[in-house]
């Protein structure tokens, strides 16, 4: 067992956890922050990405452990004060969500993308997902989504 | 579409199911977490084909943590072993249907890789899995037969002892009499063997169960996903023998279903089983590689087509030789794969004569069942390839035959040489519409422009047509209660994994009940409602057509039935009673009785009714691809999509659909496909690092447009759509391909076209052509 | 995944002596292999000795027309460093196409090299550029330290402290992608160094190798065309579902031919 400082969303935590308890665990069972989902086990699909430290990374391939010290944000953490997130806002406003299972992972993987780059060209958006796997939406609204995003963080949208 | 002109269906901004699921608040099934749960963790077979000689729990008992085992023996006692199916067609010859029985735990012998041997409850998913690795399984290895041909062949290993020949099912329709004539005399026979390849539908959400047993009611509830509970309902009724009115549900938020969700699996009896014996909630969550392995595959039909045509390029006939491959047992999901495809079989072509005949094989394989479209993707694909095939045979432009033999506007409804009845298309405008959205007269141009890039290009059209929307159940149902805040709220069993219910269905009681959708709230699935509605789940392109109808009618129904309470309240006779925007009023008074007022005393609740025929959404799309000769890869360079779903309720939405279809079909024509290993019987592709899924870009844009030819099956005018995408992109795609590569001999190809398969074929054609 | 104890290395010191002391003690620094291939159950390892932190294995420094990267450094530092971008431009583009960004954020060039997976990125750049690892115990060129399917040179306990490459004059990379996986299905990088021109291909063989015949041909004239009809022995290729040995073979041509284009465009 280990004892396994987080900053999550802003708030300090501090859990004895198994060795072997993978960040995502963490953040699910011990924390109850259900809004990161697994959807795979060999790191494919991206369901369950958070920013660690400020990047995005697949919580599933962390372990708690590794994730002692760090800053994590999650989904729950991104809207503020009741205010979404520009990215959340995107995401919904281009319909870049249908059965909502990847879009926490997808949110996350967007905001850490446009962090290194605020102004990504679609071959960037497209590299920039791979990471990530939706079954329902063909990505077709979700680069549209990124490209939002970027545009309202960049706050020239309406 | 004058009778549905007054209908304006609110579109909000963002949909109202996305505050939650962008928030990270959505409660899919594994989000659950029950006090005194146990976790579940199933050995699975590590084989394709054997006997299971002994099971050795001892050690694995004694393993820290551990509270029970199962085995087959259980399910065997339980009686749970009754797996339902749906192939109730009349067979050949009067044959009938062999289904053989599933025990939920595999009982003296496994048939497929994945299958579940034992089940290991513990106190951690931990504990479970240490301890199934100390499970001793002794097995006595049989040979294994993963294609369904062989499987049908003499001599080929047999799955189950009640099914000879590993054929449970062999049937036929049309008439074999008249297609032999036509063929006979044709003056031209276009003839292709096609397969449509074994998928995996993968929804995102891994599937997961939670099972509590209540010991005083004897009732077990799930908290699983599902696409709808009753369905799910009946078929663990029949598998467990369970009453119907002792299972119940908690279906809340869905990830992904595709029709995979629907299904009563084995494992979900055999948590009912644990969860039973233990005395505690006993939670499971699968793998992506377990799901790989267990969770119903997609398709997996081999065809074989003929064409027949005079001179003039007029279809007289066409025969199809089937052999459906159905996994290792019978499952209640893969009958799509024989009703749709012979009641869509003529496709968008007036064809007088067809005929078809169907085997079934069981292999040792997952079980296959319905995959969005459900044989639709399947059927369009073959008379869609065989249509261009024929057109390049006969050298006249792939449009133009098509042209030349749809079912005229004038002709609808038309009855289908297998006996089906479209009600309505506009196929010669559809047409129009996207040969000019698709600048079908540019593509030699193109083509030329790619050349010179070194690129082959090519350019592939599908006009197609499904049935959907008619659902098994005898009715759709719904329940909308009004609260005297002036809320509504609107039950029902159809139940979204993605499809946007909240919103769309939101939007047609709004629009009736001329309110604001922020004050119409929908519930699916809910716990309290599950012995009051009984209608269709989700599946099937059919919730809008259904379950949208009857939120039409249970709205005016509110209006109705609203009006002589209001008519009291205002000292009125009924009959003098107006509704408009949320009140009741005369002509004469001032006064008005809103819509919350109907509940001041109590929720004023109305129920309604409604069964709904088949509608038949058609489109036309054209995919443009260019293939690079020196890897064989294919991009998808332009994708233009012309539909008719009828009446559309949310223009987003449907895009939407649309596109994660066209994707899913674009994905298996490039390279999604589950792979067995001949010899072994094990799979090759179970997990994403070898499935390969569509990722970002796979096609970068769609054109699409809508062509609506409103259908009155439902008042709304809709047209069930949410399996159109595929049903037009797994034909389109691959045409476009083939389109590519004719120039260089190439034309019987199959999916996936995966880059190795194309550049074999080109370094093929050019070995031939030296 | 199996019980294993997580230990935090404080120096490469305390590293090595957690290594040698535990024999089923494994190194972990990113973990993009390894964690995935725990959760798999297909290693039992008692220790997880963690050197990512260890500020011997940080930094990118250009010395002498070498270019030094830590072991430790990340995927997405290796991409987005403006040194590396100057100098070798090519290791920078092949870092920014290793797996997906979550990858790139926490797997590490030192990690990637030990591991050795014969369809991996990195080792074709390490190996074309001619580089030379610098471990605990010595320094190894890559010439020797790749020894076919996850085989590398590195002992017991011999932990990677950083790679050096020397700055060639040109050099880029070509990689079709794994469709699925995202790892190359065939990968080449070409190098113009000062001793010659050096091809390394990955994703094709049981581990990854030079070109040796390519690398001739193209000494004697630096183009595509060149590798036209150049020999290429395929018989211990990969094939599997996705790509047979043939397929592969091609691939290696034409990457290559992609990466030498490349070259004439800088």
């Amino acid at each position: 067992m280990a004892k396994v400082t987080l900053t999550v969303n802003g708030v300090k935590h501090t859990r004895k956890v198994e060795d072997r308890a993978l960040l995502v665990n963490v953040l699910r069972e011990d924390l109850g922050l259900t809004g990161t989902h697994i959807g795979c086990d060999t790191s494919q699909c991206g369901c369950c990405t958070v920013t660690l430290d400020g990047r995005a990374v697949k919580s599933c391939s962390v372990l708690a452990v590794q994730a002692n010290g760090s800053k994590v944000t999650t989904i729950e953490g991104l809207a503020k004060n009741g205010k979404l997130h520009p990215v959340q806002r995107a995401f919904a406003e281009c319909h870049g969500l249908q059965c909502g299972f990847c879009t926490p992972g997808m949110i996350m993987a967007t905001v850490g993308m446009l962090k290194d780059n605020p102004n990504p060209t679609e071959d960037e958006i497209i590299h920039g997902l791979e990471g990530n796997l939706c079954r329902c939406t063909g990505y077709i609204n979700i680069i549209k989504a990124v490209k939002k995003s970027a545009k309202l963080m960049r706050g020239r949208a309406r | 579409m004058a009778h549905t002109a007054h209908h304006h269906f609110p579109a909000p901004k963002m949909r109202l199911e996305d505050t939650r699921l962008i928030t990270g608040s959505g409660k899919y099934a594994a989000d659950w977490d029950l006090k005194g749960q146990l976790h579940g963790y199933f050995l699975r077979a590590d084989r394709a084909h054997a006997e299971i000689v002994a099971i050795d729990a001892g050690a694995a008992l004694k393993h820290p943590g551990v509270v029970a085992i199962f085995t087959g023996e259980d399910a065997v006692r339980a009686g749970y072993v009754n797996a339902p199916h749906a192939l109730n067609f009349p067979g050949k010859n009067g044959m009938k249907t062999r289904a053989p029985k599933r025990p939920a735990l595999a009982h003296g012998r496994i048939r497929f890789v994945g299958e579940a041997v034992a089940l290991v409850v513990a106190e951690s998913v931990h504990a479970a899995q240490d301890a199934a690795e100390l499970l001793q399984v002794q097995y006595r290895d049989l040979p294994a037969v993963v294609s369904p041909e062989a499987a049908l062949a003499p001599g080929a290993p047999q799955l189950h002892d009640d099914v000879p020949g590993n054929m449970p099912l062999e049937t036929e329709v049309g008439n074999a009499a008249a297609v032999e004539q036509a063929i006979a005399g044709a003056a031209h026979v276009t003839r292709l063997k096609m397969e449509v390849t074994r998928v995996a539908p993968s929804p995102m959400e891994p599937r997961a169960c939670t099972v509590v047993h209540d010991a005083n009611a004897d009732s077990y509830t799930l908290h699983v996903c599902s696409q709808g509970y009753t369905t799910l309902r009946a078929q663990l009724s029949a598998y467990t023998g369970v009453p119907r009115d002792k299972l119940n549900f908690e279906v809340r938020d869905v990830g992904g279903g595709f029709g995979q969700r629907t299904l009563a699996y084995p494992e979900y009896c055999a948590l009912m089983i644990a969860a039973r014996a233990t005395a505690r909630p006993v939670r499971w969550v699968s793998t992506r590689s377990e799901g790989f392995m267990t969770d119903s595959h997609g398709r997996a039909n081999i065809i074989s087509g003929e064409l027949a045509l005079d001179k003039a390029g007029k279809i007289l006939a066409m025969r199809l030789d089937w052999v459906n491959d159905m996994g290792s047992y019978l499952g209640p999901g893969a009958m799509g794969h024989i009703r749709n495809t012979s009641s869509c079989m003529t496709g968008v072509y007036r064809i007088p004569a067809l005929y078809a005949n169907y085997r079934v094989a069981l292999t040792n394989t997952t079980p296959v069942a319905a995959y969005r479209g459900a044989g639709r993707p399947d059927i369009s694909y073959v008379v869609e390839r065989l249509v261009s095939q024929a057109a390049a045979e006969l050298k006249v432009d792939a449009a133009e035959l098509r042209r030349r033999n749809f079912i005229p506007t004038d002709a609808f409804p038309y009855t289908t040489a297998t006996g089906s009845v479209y009600e309505n298309a506009d196929l010669p405008g559809l047409l129009d519409q996207a040969l000019k959205l698709a600048d079908w007269k540019g593509f030699a141009g193109r083509r030329k422009k790619s050349e010179k890039a070194g690129k082959l290009r090519g350019i592939g059209i599908s006009t197609v047509i499904e049935n959907t929307g008619a659902g098994n159940a005898p009715k759709d149902d719904i329940q909308i209660d009004l609260d005297a805040r002036g809320e509504v709220t609107v039950h029902t069993v159809s139940k979204a994994q993605g499809h946007s219910h909240e919103t769309t269905f939101a939007a047609i009681v709004a629009a009736a009940l001329q309110i604001p959708i922020e004050r119409v709230h929908v519930r699916q699935c809910m716990p309290d409602m599950q012995h009051v509605l009984t209608g269709n789940h989700t599946g099937g392109s059919r919730s809008t057509v259904g379950a949208g109808s009857v939120c039409h009618l249970a709205a005016l129904k509110v209006i109705e039935q609203g009006k002589p309470l209001a008519a009291l309240e205002l000292g009125v006779e009924p009959s003098q009673v107006e509704y408009a925007k949320g009140a009741f009023r005369t002509r004469e008074s001032r006064r008005a009785v809103k819509l919350a007022d109907l509940a001041k005393g109590k929720t004023f609740t109305v129920a309604a009714e409604g069964k709904f025929g088949s509608t038949q959404p058609n489109g036309c799309h054209i995919v443009e691809v260019e293939v690079d000769p020196d890897t064989g890869a294919t991009d998808i360079v332009s994708y233009c999509a012309v539909d008719d779903c009828g009446v559309v309720i949310n223009h987003a939405v449907v895009a939407g659909q649309l596109h994660g279809g066209v994707v899913q079909g674009v994905g298996q024509v490039l390279g999604e496909q589950v792979v067995y290993d001949r010899a072994s019987g094990q799979m090759l592709t179970a997990s994403f690092m070898d499935y390969c899924m569509p990722r970002a870009g796979i096609v970068r844009g769609i054109r699409g447009e809508e062509h609506p030819t409103p259908s009155k099956v439902s008042p709304l005018g809709v047209k069930g759509m949410g399996e159109s995408g595929c049903t037009a992109s797994l034909p389109a795609a691959t045409n476009a391909v083939i389109d590519a590569l004719r120039p260089l001999g190439i034309d019987r190809l199959d999916m996936p076209l995966t880059p190795a398969t194309v550049w074999h074929a080109i370094q093929s054609a050019k070995e031939k052509a030296q | 995944m199996y019980q294993f104890n997580y230990v935090k290395a404080k120096s490469l010191k305390e590293a090595g002596r957690l290594l040698a002391s535990h024999g089923e003690a494994k190194l972990v620094a990113g973990g993009m292999t390894l964690i995935p291939t725990l959760k798999m159950r297909l290693a039992r390892p008692s220790h997880l000795v963690d050197i990512t932190q260890l500020a011997e294995l940080q930094g990118i420094k250009l010395k002498a027309g070498r270019l030094e990267v830590g072991a430790a450094t990340r995927h997405h530092q290796v991409a987005a460093s403006a040194v590396v971008r100057k100098a070798i431009p090519a290791l920078a583009q092949l870092a920014s196409v290793i797996g997906d960004p979550q990858v790139r954020n926490r797997g590490t060039l030192g990690g990637s090299v030990a591991n050795n997976d014969p369809a991996a990125d990195y080792p074709a750049a390490v190996l074309g550029l001619g580089a030379t690892i610098v471990t605990t115990q010595r320094e190894i060129a890559a010439d020797d330290f790749f020894q076919g399917m996850f085989a590398t040179a590195l002992k017991d306990g011999e932990i990677i402290v950083r790679v050096v490459f020397p700055v060639a004059k040109r050099a880029a990379y070509a990689k079709f992608a794994h469709p699925a996986s995202g790892y190359a299905m065939t990968a080449v990088f070409v190098a113009q160094t000062g001793d010659g021109v050096r091809v390394a291909v990955t994703g094709a063989g049981p581990g990854v190798f030079r070109w040796k015949k390519a690398e001739a041909a193209l000494a004697k004239s630096p183009k595509a065309a060149a590798l036209d009809g150049v020999a290429l022995d395929s018989s211990g290729f990969n094939s599997d579902i996705h790509a047979d040995a043939a397929y592969r073979a091609n691939l290696v041509r034409v990457m290559a031919k992609r990466a030498v284009a490349k070259l004439g465009r800088k």
